[in-house]
């Protein structure tokens, strides 16, 4: 069955090349949502509900005054990395609790160069932490990965094939930011930023926007000749035992994660199991996030993410393609847009109107994850329906 | 006491050099640094306790290039940090002495400089290398 009253689809997106940027935050998400408009054909007249967010300094709902004045609610969220997947969770429950038809959620930031700086009081700790050189997001992932590699004991070397097939993605992909192909050696010679993670294993903050229209109901079939199912969007944060950046104390014995949790319940509100999964997008801020994600999401069974590499399970051909348009380590990653940015590749995929490399065969289920401080994640399940299902 | 510390309240003690944490008295859970909550069972009655002195690497990194503010010293060089397993808590901090370490091998604590103020020198804590 499909066009439940309580079905909420995915009928159009668009996002911007990501990169650097001269404009203003917000000509990225006026474009992002004209364009995702002109997806579906609708205009900004048809949208009833908005949710949009960015890490900036700009107010989302303020694209009002460039979109028109049409008296919708707009909520505004602001959830670091989880931004662009708590307004698509937002959007999705404001088209349901109020019974509306069509939303709009939008994602977009513009950064400055280089790594984040970031303040200890905005993180309730003390300054002698940042003071002393601790307070570096290139550490934490590096005393995380270091860890991971160390318990389940995976070869450093992979994380070398983590970046060199995001580049290779990115090379087919007309809009990420960097996309000039990078042989594993390359990734692995290339200047040591924090053991064992060197310069081409990161990401690095840029500017993109994206945007994404969303239909509840039969109406979605009037709108888009391959409705994509929101089967589900979940939120959660850190237990006791979690593993977070800007974390001068551990807890000992057993590691939990906001990310196995958030995909645990994702999986369980759309009723399929990891292993359905067909295509997939997992936050890769650096390219030891992507193996643990794979792990921790229940894609890849923890420790045999190494072999998943070498035999080119993640590739287009392969058993699982993973972040396919070349995820945050070749599209950078402007916090505000990024989730949604996972969403758009995983829809149209499913479309089988992939921007880059389209993954070959019949897709019909995919995933989406997003992991962040101060130790949150988001996860979507996204199904293809209608007429092939 | 006389050493200028990067914040005392990370001490019980300067000598010998004690870090001090505290547990809670409901589910027995340590934290570094010391706080007025427990953030494992939300409980409220916590105290402020000693910490072990010795322990083993838990996880570690090098950080090769200088951080950004509000990172402060007098000369960049490489340092590296670790989180350290003191057996009640995993507590970070900088690991001295060397760049290249294991998981595993078994530390101390130990005072080390970390910048220069007005001619005086300023420690911060550190683990060193057990004999």
């Amino acid at each position: 069955m499909t066009g439940g009253v309580n079905d909420v689809y995915l009928v159009g997106c668009s996002r911007t090349a990501f990169g650097r940027f001269d404009g203003e935050d917000q000509d990225l998400a006026e474009q992002a949502v004209r364009g995702a408009l002109a997806d579906c054909g609708l205009s900004w007249g048809d949208v009833e509900f908005a949710a949009g967010g960015t890490n900036g300094e700009t107010k989302p709902d303020n694209l009002v005054a460039r979109m028109g004045l049409t008296g919708i609610p707009f909520v505004t969220v602001k959830n670091g990395c989880a931004t662009g997947a708590v307004a698509l969770g937002t959007a999705r429950n404001g088209l349901i609790a109020e019974q509306r038809e069509i939303a709009c959620v939008v994602g977009y930031d513009n950064h400055a160069r280089g790594a984040f700086s970031a303040s200890p009081a905005r993180y309730g700790i003390g300054d002698w932490y940042g003071a002393t050189g601790m307070m570096v997001t290139t550490s934490y992932f590096a005393l995380k990965i270091q860890r991971y590699l160390h318990e389940h004991d995976i070869d450093p070397r992979i994380l070398g094939h983590v970046s060199a097939k995001a580049f290779d993605y990115a090379a087919s992909h007309p809009l990420a930011w960097r996309r000039t192909p990078v042989t594993v050696d390359e990734v692995l010679d290339s200047d040591m930023v924090n053991d064992p993670l060197t310069r081409l294993m990161f990401c690095s903050p840029d500017a993109g926007g994206v945007a994404l229209i969303l239909a509840r109901g039969p109406r979605a079939f009037d709108l888009c000749d391959k409705p994509i199912r929101l089967a589900a969007v979940e939120l959660r944060g850190r237990r006791p035992g979690s593993f977070e950046v800007f974390s001068p104390w551990l807890s000992p014995g057993v590691r939990t994660s906001p990310s196995v949790d958030a995909a645990a319940a994702a999986f369980r509100a759309a009723g399929v199991r990891p292993q359905d999964v067909q295509i997939a997008q997992v936050q890769d801020t650096e390219s030891g996030a992507e193996i643990m994600h794979l792990g921790e999401t229940g894609l890849c069974a923890p420790g045999d993410q190494g072999a998943g590499y070498l035999t080119g399970d993640y590739l287009a051909g392969g058993r699982l393609p993973v972040n396919t348009d070349g995820g945050c380590i070749a599209n950078g990653e402007p916090v505000g847009a990024s989730g949604l940015r996972q969403v758009h590749e995983v829809m149209t995929q499913l479309q089988g109107r992939a921007l880059g490399q389209q993954v070959p065969g019949h897709l019909r289920i995919g995933f989406t994850h997003v992991y962040g401080a101060p130790g949150i994640s988001a996860c979507t399940v996204l199904v293809a329906e209608g007429a092939s299902s | 006491m006389g050493l200028s510390v990067v914040d005392p309240s990370l001490f019980s003690s300067l000598d010998p050099v004690v870090l001090q944490g505290s547990a809670c008295a409901a589910c027995a859970a340590h934290v570094f640094p010391a706080q007025g909550t427990c953030p494992m069972c939300a409980g409220i009655e916590v105290a402020p306790v000693p910490l072990p002195t010795a322990g083993v690497v838990w996880s570690w990194t090098t950080q090769r290039l200088a951080p950004k503010p509000p990172f402060r010293t007098d000369e960049f060089a490489p340092f590296s940090v670790g989180y350290i397993d003191l057996g009640p808590v995993i507590v970070e901090g900088w690991l001295l002495g060397k760049t290249d370490w294991m998981i595993g091998e078994s530390v101390r604590l130990a005072l080390a400089k970390a910048w220069t103020d007005d001619g005086e020198t300023v420690f911060t804590y550190g683990f060193e290398v057990a004999e």
